[in-house]
């Protein structure tokens, strides 16, 4: 006999306003409906009224777990089509910024993941105190702690501080040590393990045509990272590898997440060492816009939950038409793929590895 | 010769009356206690304070929290089977609170019948059946859910609890707690029988729904299981059957694993108390560490693990002490 449950809006594990309507035979589901919609905003319709850098807070609240990744992706689609060239320095200060708010956004993934997979909010309290950790580096350069708004066209508005890289250099220390404590914590508890092993597969050629990207993406055994292969800023001039698991599994986006903390790390430190002297500062924010050179532009960037994309089409002091590629949205539509077969607990495991935001979602 | 027979009738039941108060008055300061040492300690593992305001280290917090349960209004589904649900959580917490009756506390204090072990153990497992009335009697797919669960958790972890007590009892050779205890004045039962006590102590967690085996009001799955409907004063009944049971729980394990109410200088009664409070406060650490296991993994480890490791025990314990 089938059961169809309806899990959420309400849900302590739906992660905001997601809604499934889940059909169970016993314990094995056989059909998951996604319903999105509860947190649209319409944000691609509201910056069409807007002048340009107007729009840039609002870009930022799509996706609160990483603000700082969606203003650097409008800002970058607006400097291709005004046709500025971002400042040598503000291309690192940008990239510290950048890899910063990766690993709070992955961490802040790690607490709510526990808290999927039943282990109620201790991990998720350790996490959220390394990420305000974070937040508060953010804080000293930028003034705020959720939404910075601090990239502006051709550099950012607030250079570093000037004791900045003794700051991040502690900081980064601490998050190496808290990585490998938590690394052990998890991945030597067998029903971990159990919980996460071979557990809501996801073959390589599923990804692909489903257009997963990011970390779920590299989980599934595709070597494909926009950072290294449209490469922008100056991580083609640092040392970077993309993380690559092969299994597919719960356990192998937990591990890509993981590893992907570690690369950010790395990067920090080598950008920090190579940080050229000089002006950071973009352009201050005018309501009358500057000329535009190109008229259609895309332009992609690896956010933390995948890959995002803004086609744009400019006019002279708004955007005609703003169209965002989000990758929890994506993300989602392979969850259909991934829980049909699996056990209903396993749903929420597989939930939470997926990383949705559901404001990234719904827009 | 009548009058004689009446005092020491009366006698016997002004005893059995002091008792009766001491008893309860032992479970509503342990209930109360850890109530607000759970809260402290899982707290104290996530950085964070836990209750402070009400009253000094926020010791009053619990008191204040039933007196908000108790004064809500209980709302009842519609969907409810109305009978057993509002019967079935009332009923627990009695079947609960009589196994803690049917324990003794020391040599003096509390019941000792000669087979009390065997009693304690066919009562609790009624205690999943009362869960699985509770759950399915709601009407709500989550709780029904949650009933299932109930079911074949108690299929899966029964069967090698009771055969670890078997150990236990067949070492003794008797089925009396206080003859049990005083056998562990030189040495308690976990040095004797390391193997049973794992088994007893794993099978009593998932007895006492506590992580990783909580899969019954699992959170952040079923959000809260067979309590998903349940109306506030039932909550709060709901609430003193959990830590009750937990009082059960910690007792059975320090009676018959570490010992008892056997330890130097201190009454016999405190010693107990303090043993219970030190398995509560495990089983707590316990539960701000792990990740909840799966219903059909659960089931596995106890047919494959639990089960084949208690007759093990059984095995072993017949070989080397009792043969």
């Amino acid at each position: 006999m089938l059961t169809k449950i309806n899990v959420g809006p309400i849900h302590p594990s739906t992660h905001g306003v997601l809604r499934l309507v889940v059909t169970l035979d016993g314990d094995t589901i056989v059909n998951v409906e996604p319903h999105i919609g509860f947190l649209h905003r319409g944000v691609e319709k509201l910056a069409e009224n807007r002048m340009y850098m107007q729009n840039e807070s609002y870009m930022e609240k799509i996706d609160y777990a990483a603000p700082m990744a969606y203003s650097d992706l409008y800002v970058a689609a607006l400097e291709e089509a005004m046709g500025i060239q971002t400042k040598e320095r503000a291309k690192y200060v940008r990239l510290i910024l950048l890899e910063f708010q990766r690993i709070a956004s992955h961490l802040l993934w790690l607490g709510t993941f526990c808290n999927d997979l039943g282990q109620m909010f201790t991990m998720f309290m350790w996490t959220m105190k390394d990420r305000d950790l974070i937040l508060n580096l953010l804080q000293d350069v930028t003034g705020s702690r959720m939404f910075y708004v601090n990239m502006r066209l051709g550099g950012v508005s607030i250079d570093l501080p000037p004791n900045f890289e003794e700051h991040a250099k502690k900081l980064l220390d601490y998050l190496e040590k808290r990585l490998k404590e938590y690394e052990v914590y998890l991945e030597k508890n067998p029903i971990f393990i159990e919980r996460t092993k071979n557990v809501g597969t996801l073959k390589r050629n599923d990804a692909i045509e489903l257009g997963v990207t990011g970390p779920v993406l590299r989980a599934s055994g595709v070597n494909f990272d926009v950072r290294r292969d449209y490469s922008y800023y100056v991580y083609d001039k640092l040392h970077f590898i993309p993380q690559v698991q092969t299994r597919g599994d719960v356990f192998a986006r937990y591990r890509v997440r993981m590893l992907e903390m570690r690369e950010s790390i790395k990067l920090i430190r080598d950008a920090l060492k190579s940080m050229p002297e000089g002006d950071a500062l973009g352009m201050p924010v005018k309501l009358i816009s500057p000329p535009v050179k190109e008229s259609e532009v895309k332009v992609r960037r690896e956010l933390p939950r995948g890959e995002g994309m803004i086609f744009m089409v400019a006019d002279k002091q708004r955007p005609y038409r703003l169209s965002i590629r989000a990758p929890a949205f994506i993300n989602l539509s392979s969850l259909r793929q991934i829980a049909i077969g699996e056990r209903y607990a396993d749903l929420f495991a597989i939930l939470g590895s997926l990383d949705l935001v559901m404001a990234d979602v719904d827009r | 010769m009548l009058i004689g027979n009446a005092l020491i009738l009366s006698n016997g039941i002004a005893r059995l009356i002091i008792e009766v108060i001491v008893i309860f008055i032992f479970i509503v300061f342990f209930d109360y206690m850890f109530g607000w040492l759970e809260r402290k300690t899982i707290a104290k593992a996530q950085f964070r304070h836990g209750p402070t305001y009400v009253g000094k280290f926020g010791l009053f917090q619990n008191l204040a929290d039933i007196i908000k349960l108790l004064a809500k209004e209980n709302v009842m589904p519609s969907t409810a089977d109305r009978l057993v649900f509002s019967a079935a959580p009332p009923l627990l917490l009695a079947l609960i609170i009589f196994l803690v009756y049917m324990l003794p506390f020391s040599n003096t204090l509390g019941i000792s019948i000669s087979l009390g072990l065997l009693a304690v153990f066919v009562l609790l497992s009624f205690a999943p059946l009362m869960l699985f009335l509770i759950g399915a009697s709601s009407g709500n797919k989550f709780s029904a859910i949650s009933a299932q669960r109930s079911v074949i958790m108690s299929l899966s972890y029964e069967i090698p609890l009771l055969l670890a007590v078997a150990g236990v009892a067949l070492y003794a050779g008797s089925f009396n707690i206080t003859n049990i205890v005083n056998l562990q004045a030189h040495m308690p039962f976990i040095v004797l029988m390391p193997i049973g006590f794992f088994v007893f102590f794993v099978a009593m967690l998932a007895e006492l729904e506590r992580p990783p085996f909580d899969l019954r009001e699992a959170d952040s799955e079923l959000i809260a299981g067979w309590l998903v409907d349940v109306g506030s004063p039932y909550y709060a009944i709901a609430l003193f059957v959990d830590y009750t049971r937990m009082f059960l729980g910690s007792l059975l394990i320090s009676l018959l694993f570490l010992s008892g109410w056997i330890g130097p200088y201190l009454p016999q009664v405190i010693w107990l108390l303090i043993k219970a409070f030190i398995v509560a406060i495990v089983i707590v650490v316990i539960r701000a560490t792990t990740v909840r296991m799966r219903i059909d993994r659960l089931m596995r480890f106890g047919w494959f693990w639990l089960l084949p490791l208690s007759i093990f025990n059984i095995i072993l314990t017949f070989l080397l002490f009792v043969r």
